[in-house]
């Protein structure tokens, strides 16, 4: 099965012993569960000027701090909501929630806590319980999005990068230039959100036009089985026989006028209105590849206009609809670039499903719960041009190797 | 003589009785008082010396020969009409109507026989359908065989806008000659060139149907130069005629159009069509524009100076974003393509529905919560309250259709129909509203044929800006929706004087079979007035039965126009909550506003606001039970022949079509008050072509009436001024008992002839009235004291009703105000309507009542009434001249009210030196004009009718009156 991995070696444990799993977040969200978990390669001790008790201090300040820093891989997987069974017997499987709550070593407290984001958080607050006898410690959901957003852009380098006409462009941004920017999380729904600062933001807007409506509306009209399936029917697709251009408005001509050439799409599945097709005799991946350009657009416009209503240049495009796939990126990018005339740009997270998930594991910290602090992300392997993306796919067999990680380092106190 | 004591009790309530008089066998108790006891014998005597009087019994002995006079005066009146009807070249057959208009043959013959002096009422809005071949004003581009028809071919709709001619028959009248000498009437507009009067007829077809449309502009002539060159088929026919389009399929189906019609397509641009468009909707129409929030409409007129800049955004197959800063001046700033036709599109691939409308009324049965994941089903049924949104919101459209395993089968039609609306109608209002943010603007005005004046979508549209804008930005609607562009394409013929138009020039009527928009019925392609009939015999049910008043094509029996046939409903109607109606709008440039209303962009005529349904409930109540009673009087009055009985059927089944649209969505013809509806009943009768219901009635009436005028007059005559002024405004309010629109009046008659009533009225009159400013209006009349204030120069009197009210009631206050010296205008319809008096009737009853009295003679032949009278004989000295006039003019209407934004030029130029108006009667003192405010003395004197008013307005009782003066300042 191809993996995909992130440029990032997934397992770099010379002894290839198993990893000492440590934490894990969850976003359950209205159609994919994500999951963030944390594993160890190695320990060692670093000290800060002087030793101190660990607990007092986390919120004030580290100067005084000692750490202990672990070495370690982010994992990440995900699962189908409605499979959510599947995603339980991973956890358990691989024991992931026997470290969400407790200091190194102590297998047996009962009183797991686990934080987690996404509606699905407070929906299956009881399944987790029940199935695993694990609490889910509710994270706002777009407090996680953004603290995971922050997260990746601040932490790992080339995280951010354009696509356009087909070409991946990465960015590293300054940090002190990152803010303020727009953070569109393009779930089942889509939420817009502008990012002033470490936690510092406010959702803006959003619709209801996202990755659940192309899914959805896919599913009705394609009997594809499963959501890459129809992104990649997508692919051969021609939307011009479904979708209303303006050249067939005006005879073949463009509207020049207002700046409309011939081949701007007029009326998404507006041609369907006048022929005497049904649905069947419309190609499939010609309606996935319609409804694909109509759905693109449409965030990319909305996105635009609230960028440009808070002056804001960057917009930043994250969940799990993108999933790296060229055309969706191309038709939001072109989107934006058309709306603001070239004046904004849509930017692309490598790890754009699971900012939500980051973000709830990077609350551990925030919240004193737990000393884990990330302090830097090491990349250990320069695997980056891989091509394409990477996709993922329903980890119903729930095994590790489905999943990518990042290599990293925290410190712990 | 059931219902007397209820008379007698109303009496007995109160304390100080009149005296009053044995009349009709029914006797009271008296206590007399020496001016009582003057008037009443006064009135005695001339109630025993005269012959006319009817008892009811005599009514019922006369009935047979006043049949044979309104058979003679019916038939003069149809020979004029296929006169008129052989000179349009028809061959309009037997006694009825030769029409060749379509759809909207109000047939108005407006050309009464009489032995008065015609009255040109062609300036009014109500026309005959006859279209113009009298050039007196032509397109000035006539020649160019430009013709009068405009197109705006969408990707699925076809949007049809043509003209047609007014019958302008100006004047040979004299009446109306010398009223405009002496008032210097205007010919009502003062531009370069004139605005022609005519109808603007909006009609939609679809796209893929296009070969209807064609066939319906060629079967109308459209496409040459309008219908003129039906009229002159001398003229060749042009092969280079041009017509104005606009949409993407003027340019895709020129070549069609130059084949099967010879006819060029003059491309207009779509913006600039569609901002011309909506500019004139906005500025020329009425309540064009409404908002709609969870169903309640509400209509606004948006003051002109304060329309710019807005957001226009016309959602068609795609959707376009249009900034409008003023004429001509726009930028399309945004737009999307999730437009009507994805709805559409989308649809049907989903649903299999065969047309738009059937798609959107599947949305109406729709339960979108199956198919959208709201936030309550991510949430576990919580809110996500703390970025405000709630569990019913749908985070994503079609979100549910991807957990479950159910197929496209297993999802109802109706819930796809519902999600998908939501999900494109939400989109729209949202990307609408970030661009009205963008640029500022507080605005944003929905237009293009996907509304639809659907509930659904425009709520969705409107809950979206209002959410993404909280509040601050407004989404509104406008009625014309769907004919933006068309109008546009329009108003770029030059010089046809459109753009001139004032808001007081249009009047919008709904005739059965007009095209309707809107919504998903056309009207069928009704060829003349029995076509009509037929086809509301047939379609159109009585009384309750009926769910749909506007008409639908029988099926198999258009041949013509893209008028869908409900096939699989077979005769039954559909009934279309949400969609509103688009009437003909009437161009009628010679109204104006009226110029001595205080604060016209304030004014609103109707006191009763049918928006509050229980009000809607009671008038409807009201209308429909008086309804029988007046088809019994309307098929009179044409002679009780079959063809009147028919007739009289067929305007009963629809004007209760109407009364049923309304009841169903009383927002259904725009903003809807009383005087609309009483109007809308008015206008219904001429559509089925009865002149005049009541003439016969009204005729005997004045003729009873005038009978015992001459006693009155002597009678107050004798009195003192003070007690005469008091006798006089008593009279008025007495004697505007007489209303066969009230049905406590209409049992009135009953029971006695009119002089019994009238007499039993004014004898329950009683000071202080319900209102009572007789004081007031008292002192600046005669003055307190030594002071002698300075009379009036001119006197407007709105008149009400015939018999009793004008003779008894309004002409001596007429000639009480002549005799001190201040000039009369008597302000009367200009068509009938009910048993009120028209200015056609009035010269009449003047010079009749001139003849016993030489005030009213001198004045009246001061103010040209007695030009060629017979009352000549009177010996007319020529001292007349120093009298001041008494004149008559129409007031622009044929309704039972007055809306004063609308009146006749002839009226307003009266009213330029007026400085004392005096509206009478119920009609347009109480249901319209109660509140309104007036730059000069105004006195409002009605009796009031109706119990339900009564309580309302003055907090009384039925037969309680109104004297309301409100001195100018």
């Amino acid at each position: 099965m191809d993996l995909g991995n992130l440029g990032i070696q997934p397992n770099s444990d010379p002894n290839g012993s198993k990893d000492h799993v440590s934490h894990m977040a969850l976003d359950i969200g209205g159609t994919l569960i994500k999951l963030v978990y944390f594993s160890r390669n190695c320990e060692c001790s670093v000290e800060d000027k002087e030793d101190k008790p660990s607990n007092d201090s986390l919120l004030v300040s580290n100067d005084h701090k000692k750490f202990q820093l672990l070495k370690g891989s982010f994992h990440f997987a995900k699962f189908e909501t409605s499979k959510i069974n599947d995603c339980l017997e991973f956890i358990q499987c691989n024991q992931l929630h026997f470290s969400g709550c407790k200091h190194h070593g102590d297998p047996t407290n009962d009183k797991c806590i686990i934080k987690a984001t996404g509606g699905g958080a407070h929906k299956y607050g009881d399944l987790f319980k029940e199935k695993l006898g694990i609490c889910l410690d509710k994270e706002d959901e777009m407090d996680c999005l953004v603290a995971g957003a922050n997260f990746l852009l601040k932490a790992v380098h080339e995280e951010a990068f354009t696509y356009i006409n087909g070409q991946k462009e990465f960015l590293q941004i300054d940090h002190d230039d990152l803010y303020p920017y727009l953070l569109v999380n393009i779930g089942s729904g889509v939420s817009m959100i502008k990012v002033d600062g470490d936690s510092k933001f406010e959702r803006v807007s959003g619709t209801n036009v996202g990755g659940g409506t192309f899914w959805g509306l896919g599913r009705l009209l394609t009997k594809c089985k499963t959501f890459d399936e129809l992104l990649e029917l997508s692919h051969q697709g021609n939307n011009r026989v479904i979708d209303m251009l303006v050249g067939d408005i005006y005879g073949g001509m463009d509207y020049a006028k207002i700046g409309l050439s011939s081949m701007t799409i007029a009326s998404s599945f507006g041609k369907a209105i006048s022929d005497n097709k049904e649905l069947e005799d419309y190609k499939p991946e010609d309606i996935s590849r319609s409804l694909l350009r109509m759905i693109s657009n449409n965030i990319g416009q909305i996105s635009y206009l609230n960028a440009l209503r808070f002056g804001l240049k960057r917009i930043f495009f994250g969940g799990f609809f993108i999933r790296g796939h060229a055309y969706t990126m191309d038709t939001i990018s072109v989107a934006v670039n058309f709306w603001s005339k070239g004046e904004a740009k849509a930017l692309f997270l490598r790890h754009e499903g699971f900012l939500g998930a980051l973000g709830a594991f990077v609350s551990y910290e925030k919240h004193g719960f737990d000393d884990l602090m990330v302090r830097q992300l090491v990349h250990q392997s320069p695997v980056s041009a891989q091509d394409g993306g990477y996709k993922i796919h329903g980890s119903q067999n729930g095994e590790l190797k489905d999943n990518e990680s990042i290599e990293c380092s925290v410190y712990v106190s | 003589m059931h219902g007397i004591p209820a008379t007698l009790a109303f009496n007995d309530k109160i304390p100080y009785t009149r005296p009053t008089i044995t009349v009709a066998g029914w006797v009271r108790k008296q206590r007399v008082s020496e001016v009582g006891v003057q008037r009443i014998l006064g009135l005695m005597a001339s109630l025993s010396e005269d012959p006319v009087v009817l008892g009811i019994n005599d009514i019922k002995e006369k009935k047979e020969e006043e049949t044979e006079i309104d058979n003679n005066n019916n038939k003069e009146h149809i020979d004029k009409v296929v006169v008129i009807g052989r000179e349009e070249g028809q061959s309009g057959g037997g006694g009825q109507c030769g029409e060749r208009d379509m759809a909207h043959p109000t047939g108005n013959p407006i050309h009464r026989s009489g032995s008065r002096p015609q009255l040109d009422l062609s300036k009014a809005a109500i026309q005959g359908n006859f279209e113009e071949r009298n050039p007196t004003i032509l397109l000035p581009n006539q020649s160019d065989d430009i013709s009068h028809l405009a197109l705006d071919i969408g990707g699925s709709l076809i949007k049809l806008v043509y003209f047609s001619r007014h019958e302008d028959h100006s004047v040979n009248d004299k009446r109306k000659k010398i009223v405009k000498e002496r008032l210097g009437v205007s010919n009502g507009n003062r531009r370069s060139y004139p605005i022609l009067g005519g109808r603007l007829h909006f009609v939609k077809f679809e796209t893929n149907k296009l070969n209807e449309c064609l066939d319906f502009i060629s079967s109308k002539q459209l496409h040459r130069a309008g219908l003129d060159s039906r009229w002159h088929p001398e003229s060749p026919a042009n092969e280079n005629a041009i017509i104005k389009a606009t949409g993407g399929g003027a340019y895709k189906f020129a070549d069609l159009f130059k084949e099967r019609l010879g006819v060029s397509l003059d491309k207009e641009d779509e913006m600039d069509c569609l901002v011309a468009g909506a500019n004139f909707l906005l500025k020329a129409i009425r309540h064009e524009a409404f908002t709609h929030m969870e169903g309640q409409k509400e209509f606004f007129q948006i003051d002109q100076n304060d329309l710019f800049p807005y957001l226009l955004v016309n959602i068609g197959s795609g959707v376009s974003m249009i900034k409008v800063d003023g004429d001509g001046k726009f930028q399309r700033v945004s737009g999307t393509n999730v437009g009507g036709g994805t709805y559409w599109g989308l649809g049907r691939l989903l649903t299999k529905c065969k047309s738009f409308d059937e798609l959107l009324e599947l949305s109406q049965r729709g339960d979108n919560r199956t198919i959208d994941m709201l936030v309550g089903d991510i949430y576990g049924g919580m809110d996500y309250s703390k970025i405000g949104l709630s569990a019913s919101t749908i985070a994503s459209s079609f979100g549910k259709a991807i957990s479950e395993n159910k197929e496209l089968e297993d999802y109802r039609p109706e819930d796809i129909s519902l999600s998908l609306l939501r999900m494109i109608s939400y989109n729209i209002g949202q990307i609408s509203y970030l661009n009205a943010l963008r640029f500022g603007i507080k605005r944003i005005f929905f237009g293009g044929f996907f509304i639809r004046g659907h509930a659904y979508t425009m709520d969705t549209i409107s809950f979206a800006v209002h959410f993404w804008s909280k509040g601050e930005a407004q989404a509104m609607f406008l009625r014309h929706e769907g004919f933006l562009g068309a109008l546009g394409a329009f108003m770029s013929y030059e010089k046809h004087g459109l753009d001139d138009l004032m808001v007081h020039h249009l009047v919008e009527r709904f005739p059965m079979g007009a095209p309707y928009t809107g919504g998903k019925i056309h009207g069928p392609p009704l060829g003349n007035l029995n076509e009509k009939i037929s086809w509301m015999e047939k379609f159109v049910r009585k009384g309750n039965e009926i769910i749909a008043p506007v008409p639908m094509a029988p099926p198999g029996t258009t041949g013509l126009g893209g008028f869908e046939v409900p096939s699989s409903k077979g005769g039954t109607l559909r009934s279309d909550a949400s969609a509103l109606n688009v009437g003909v709008l009437h161009l009628v440039p010679t109204l104006e506003v009226f110029p001595l209303l205080r604060d016209p962009k304030t004014y609103e005529p109707n006191t009763i606001d049918l928006a509050d349904h229980s009000e809607l409930d009671y008038w409807f109540t009201v209308l429909s039970d008086h309804l029988p009673d007046l088809v019994d009087k309307a098929v009179a009055s044409e002679g009780g022949t079959d063809d009147a009985k028919r007739r009289g059927d067929a305007f009963a089944r629809a004007f209760s079509a109407h009364l049923a649209r309304l009841m169903e969505e009383p927002a259904a013809y725009g903003k809807l008050g009383l005087a609309n509806l009483l109007e809308l009943r008015e206008e219904c009768l001429r559509e089925f072509q009865f002149v005049d219901a009541y003439r016969s009635i009204k005729q005997r009436e004045n003729e009873a009436s005038l009978a015992v005028l001459p006693d009155l007059l002597m009678d107050l005559d004798s009195m003192s001024e003070e007690t005469r002024l008091l006798m006089l405004i008593e009279g008025v309010l007495a004697a505007n008992i007489f209303d066969w629109g009230s049905r406590a009046c209409v049992d009135l008659y009953h029971k006695g002839t009119i002089i019994e009533i009238y007499r039993m009225s004014r004898n329950k009159m009683q000071r202080p009235w319900r209102v009572d400013d007789f004081d007031v209006f008292k002192e600046r009349m005669l003055g307190s004291g030594d002071k002698k204030p300075s009379q009036h120069k001119r006197a407007l009197l709105f008149v009400d009703n015939t018999g009793a009210d004008i003779v008894l009631g309004m002409l001596p206050l007429a000639r009480e105000l002549l005799r001190r010296g201040t000039e009369v205008v008597l302000v009367a319809n200009s068509l009938p309507a009910l048993n009120d008096v028209t200015a056609m009737e009035l010269p009449d009853i003047v010079a009749e009542a001139a003849k016993h009295c030489d005030i009213l003679r001198r004045a009246a032949e001061a103010g040209g009434l007695l030009v060629d009278a017979m009352v000549s004989n009177i010996d007319g000295s020529r001292e007349n001249s120093s009298s001041v006039p008494l004149m008559v003019v129409e007031n622009g209407c044929g309704s039972p009210c007055i809306d004063l934004r609308q009146v006749s030029s002839e009226l307003a130029a009266a009213a330029k030196e007026a400085d004392l108006i005096i509206l009478e009667g119920m009609g347009r003192a109480l249901h319209t004009n109660f509140n309104a405010k007036f730059k000069c003395d105004a006195l409002k004197l009605a009796m009031v009718k109706n119990q339900r008013l009564a309580e309302k307005l003055i907090k009384g009782n039925i037969y309680d009156c109104v004297c309301r003066y409100e001195p100018a300042n």
